[in-house]
């Protein structure tokens, strides 16, 4: 996956949505559960925006474990949050998954023993089993994927991460930005002013807004 | 997943997993790339695992600074008037 524009854009409003919800912006609850409201709007975020993929419902299932998340799950996911309960058991009925990933490299190393290629051996090895399992615990629902399947749910999820983190900065250096702004508002700062590119258009209306700005070509990071 | 799925896919071909192994490779961030010379299997599987968990440390750390920043947000500020403008578009 490409992480686009329109998957940042879901994730981002779908997050503060959150954020909303748990009403973290009101200052309520200690330090830890305001840290793990906003952790768990991120993810669920990230989660709903994406779509229905593997890692998706198994980070929506792992999420669910927990009591505390719950409440907030239900409220986000409303009826769609049956599903990944009935996915979380479902998987649960095939005990045989870690039989058939098994199966799988070693029938895939058997093919490859074939090939005189340079990757002939690519999935053979102890190695490469040890570090298949660590990424298996890493991604969501991992443990319960097929070789292929966990590749390319690492891809996706990898992708999705690394959009997760960006949004979040930007998140961060905009509101810092617009924090620093108020305190010194004497100072006019051309370049450290930052702003997401996704909601540009909204700004060029806001009220007391510097006309020059909106001349920008181009609202960046 | 249904049962079929997975033995459909357990007949992938070697373009493919060479496919995946070479995307696995350049989504890794440059900085990490560099130093592997040979893709090998293991070394990608490593190389992965080590930028997903510093991914998690990222959001981590962004959800703390993000929750210090939002519970000392006043609804009046120009921040909190930057979120609802957000979420209105």
């Amino acid at each position: 996956m490409q992480a686009t524009k329109s998957f940042e854009q879901a994730f981002l409003k779908q997050m503060l949505l959150g954020i909303q919800l748990s009403a973290v912006s009101h200052g309520s609850g200690s330090l830890q559960e305001r840290k793990s409201a906003i952790k768990l709007s991120a993810d669920v975020a990230m989660a709903v925006a994406r779509g229905s993929k593997k890692w998706t419902r198994g980070l929506i299932a792992s999420l669910s474990k927990e009591e505390q998340n719950r409440s907030f799950l239900q409220f986000v996911l409303g009826k769609e949050f049956e599903r990944p309960a009935k996915i979380c058991h479902s998987s649960w009925k095939i005990p045989r998954s870690k039989n058939i990933v098994r199966r799988s490299l070693r029938f895939l190393s058997k093919r490859k023993s074939n090939i005189r290629a340079p990757n002939s051996s690519v999935l053979a090895g102890t190695l490469v089993e040890k570090r298949t399992q660590v990424l298996k615990r890493l991604v969501p629902g991992g443990q319960s994927m097929d070789a292929f399947s966990l590749l390319d749910e690492t891809l996706d999820y990898a992708a999705c991460l690394r959009a997760q983190v960006d949004v979040m900065q930007k998140l961060m250096t905009t509101l810092e930005a617009s924090k620093h702004r108020a305190d010194s508002d004497a100072q006019r700062p051309k370049e450290k002013f930052h702003l997401l590119p996704m909601v540009g258009s909204w700004y060029s209306t806001r009220k007391g807004l510097r006309k020059r700005l909106s001349k920008r070509p181009k609202l960046t990071l | 997943m249904p049962i079929e799925m997975s033995s459909r896919r357990s007949r992938i071909t070697d373009e493919e997993i060479n496919e995946l192994i070479s995307k696995l490779q350049s989504l890794l961030p440059e900085s990490r790339r560099r130093s592997m010379s040979r893709a090998s299997a293991s070394k990608l599987l490593k190389e992965t695992c080590s930028y997903i968990k510093s991914l998690h440390r990222e959001v981590d750390d962004l959800s703390d600074r993000l929750s210090d920043l939002m519970s000392t947000m006043d609804s009046n500020s120009p921040q909190a008037e930057i979120i609802r403008s957000i979420l209105r578009s």
